[in-house]
């Protein structure tokens, strides 16, 4: 993922935030959050060798696929829940997504855009399914599910009824403000429940 | 999940000769201490308990540093080491040590034979005061609970006040848990691995199985037997169930297949013996020579009436609850499945506990917490490092 995604997310979580970070990995980022913001911190991650290095860095995670690692937690038992590269991967994005909200009081979901224009360009001029930075897998190899644009997003999160209250989209030159959905490859996006603002409780 | 380098000695260290096999410890020692007035769950108070028990390592100047074991079904105060009298190693020899999984270099080692046991702990075995003849079926039905009451009151007479971390698989995890839900003061760190909140009927039923190999055993008596004629057929076929519900198919077919035992004589040739069939005889002879039939009924009851929470609503009894855990399975146990540890974990984070989880992708079933095994001992060792020094760094910073 674009360094620019984790900065900024580093940027929106306050300190001493409760963080819950689904598909952790080895949790280098994790024990950055925990270092820099004081969080307190859990991981969810379903390879075991990878659970065996976030056990290495000190991390509380555990292991077990994203849908399992939610249900286990109660309502709003976290401030922040963070699913960074992983929702396209997702079997069913807008299960779980409820649930984070549920688990979570706030989301922030960092994703690849399909609408980035050199998947166009190469997808239109080459006639081949795209391989990009941010989608480096050929097709028969790809963990991605499912691929979407900046603005099928934003229509997901509108039926989910969920709001996204900041966002910010980078490519390979840094971070992108003119037409993203067209020069954004990656986006990070700071989602909470649309409508009366549930309490997050300290 | 991979095969394993066969540089790895295979199985545990229970009831296996292991030739030249060599502890970085050396010869251990283990001690025994008489507790006074100890009462136990049933209402019924000994006037006096004996426990067998074994320390390694130093206890750190600021006494924060003790870890106790708490040993599975068959296991004994022999934790780690060689015995100074057979030579052989302690049943977790390959994980209690030097640089090992529970490191001796760092960490005070407490492990002592439970209460109900028959390693030198008091049990059904041990000569009643009042009559000098062994307790029998007279012994008081033991619980969990009575287990870690004994332990609380060893670790008092040996001044230790706090627990840095209690850790043990099967029925030594189920003891663990019960420290951190009977004791949250003194308890920082669990450890329960391969284990449950309760046994399911499967796991009772197993051992209903070799209760009854026990009892029907015309040598058993209700109890009463001397050492030199006790029911040896019925522990012993206890024992070749139960180790079998330790393995895993992989397992048994690695190390057996279907490959034959060589006849011992021309006469036995016509009726060999797969290999899988002489190693259970002989699983079942090795136990019977250490083991006492009454004890393991004792045993396996307790282990089949554990239930960590009783009638008390889960959440309550770990609002209590201070320590910080890791739990561990194994994909391949079979006998303790990992769904009981996720619900122990699930349980765990709906009560606020935080609580660190991986399910080993181990190939060889509930033993694989006492077999030699890397990925086991790289989690635990890196897991009690780094919650040490968060503990005494917290400790240092709330000094100044």
């Amino acid at each position: 993922m674009h360094p620019g995604i984790y900065e900024t997310v580093l940027n929106w979580i306050p300190d001493g935030a409760r963080v819950l970070d689904l598909g952790t990995g080895d949790g280098a980022f994790l024990e950055r959050v925990v270092r820099v913001k004081r969080a307190i911190a859990e991981g969810v991650e379903r390879n075991p060798e990878l659970v065996t290095g976030c056990i290495q860095r000190g991390l509380v995670v555990h292991q077990g696929n994203i849908a399992e690692g939610l249900d286990q937690y109660g309502d709003q038992s976290f401030d922040y829940v963070l699913l960074l590269g992983t929702f396209q991967e997702l079997i069913s994005p807008a299960e779980i997504l409820r649930e984070a909200i549920r688990v979570g009081g706030r989301v922030i979901v960092a994703y690849s855009n399909f609408a980035y224009y050199r998947v166009r360009l190469q997808l239109l001029f080459r006639g081949r399914t795209p391989v990009t930075k941010s989608l480096p897998q050929p097709w028969y190899r790809t963990t991605n599910l499912h691929f979407l644009s900046l603005l099928d997003f934003r229509e997901f999160c509108r039926q989910m009824g969920v709001s996204s209250i900041r966002d910010a989209c980078f490519n390979a030159r840094g971070e992108v403000v003119i037409l993203p959905n067209l020069f954004a490859e990656e986006v990070v996006t700071l989602l909470e429940p649309a409508g009366p603002q549930l309490e997050i409780k300290k | 999940m991979k095969d394993p380098p066969a540089s790895i000695i295979q199985g545990d260290l229970q009831d296996q000769k292991i030739t030249g096999y060599q502890s970085a410890l050396g010869v251990t020692q283990t001690q025994t201490v008489t507790l006074r007035g100890v009462q136990i769950q049933s209402g019924f108070t000994f006037d006096q308990v004996e426990v067998s028990y074994q320390t390694l390592g130093t206890l750190s100047a600021r006494r924060d540093n003790a870890i106790l074991v708490c040993h599975a079904l068959s296991g004994t105060a022999h934790t780690a080491g060689l015995h100074p009298e057979t030579g052989r190693p302690g049943w977790w020899d390959f994980h209690v040590g030097p640089g090992k999984a529970i490191d001796t270099n760092k960490f005070f080692v407490v492990c002592s034979n439970v209460l109900g046991g028959c390693d030198g702990t008091t049990g059904p075995m041990s000569p009643r005061p009042e009559t000098g003849k062994p307790y029998g079926m007279d012994f008081p039905a033991v619980t969990v609970r009575d287990m870690v009451t004994v332990q609380a009151k060893l670790l008092e007479q040996l001044g230790i006040s706090r627990l840095f971390a209690v850790i043990g698989g099967s029925m030594g995890g189920m003891q663990a848990l019960a420290w951190a839900v009977s004791f949250p003061e003194i308890v920082r760190v669990c450890v329960p691995i391969a284990t449950c909140v309760s046994h399911n009927a499967m796991q009772i039923a197993f051992n209903e199985i070799g209760r009854r190999a026990i009892i029907t055993d015309p040598n058993w008596n209700g109890g009463n037997y001397t050492p030199d004629c006790g029911p040896n057929h019925g522990l012993a076929v206890a024992r070749m169930v139960g180790h079998v519900t330790y393995l895993s198919e992989y397992a048994m077919t690695r190390k057996f297949g279907r490959t034959l035992q060589p006849p011992v004589n021309a006469a036995a040739a016509e009726e060999a013996l797969f290999t899988v069939e002489s190693y259970l005889h002989h699983q079942g002879e090795s136990f019977v020579s250490r083991f006492d039939p009454n004890s393991y009924l004792y045993l396996t009851k307790a282990l089949d009436q554990f239930d960590l929470f009783g009638s008390e609503p889960p959440e309550e009894a770990l609002r209590r609850v201070k320590a910080r855990f890791l739990v561990i399975s194994f994909a391949s146990d079979w006998l303790y499945p990992p769904a009981q540890s996720r619900e122990l974990v699930r349980l765990l984070k709906r009560a606020r506990v935080a609580a660190t989880y991986i399910n080993l992708e181990t190939l060889y079933g509930h033993d694989s917490f006492l077999i030699q095994n890397p990925e086991f001992a790289s989690v635990v060792r890196h897991y009690l490092e780094n919650e040490y020094r968060h503990a005494t760094s917290k400790q240092a910073s709330a000094a100044i």
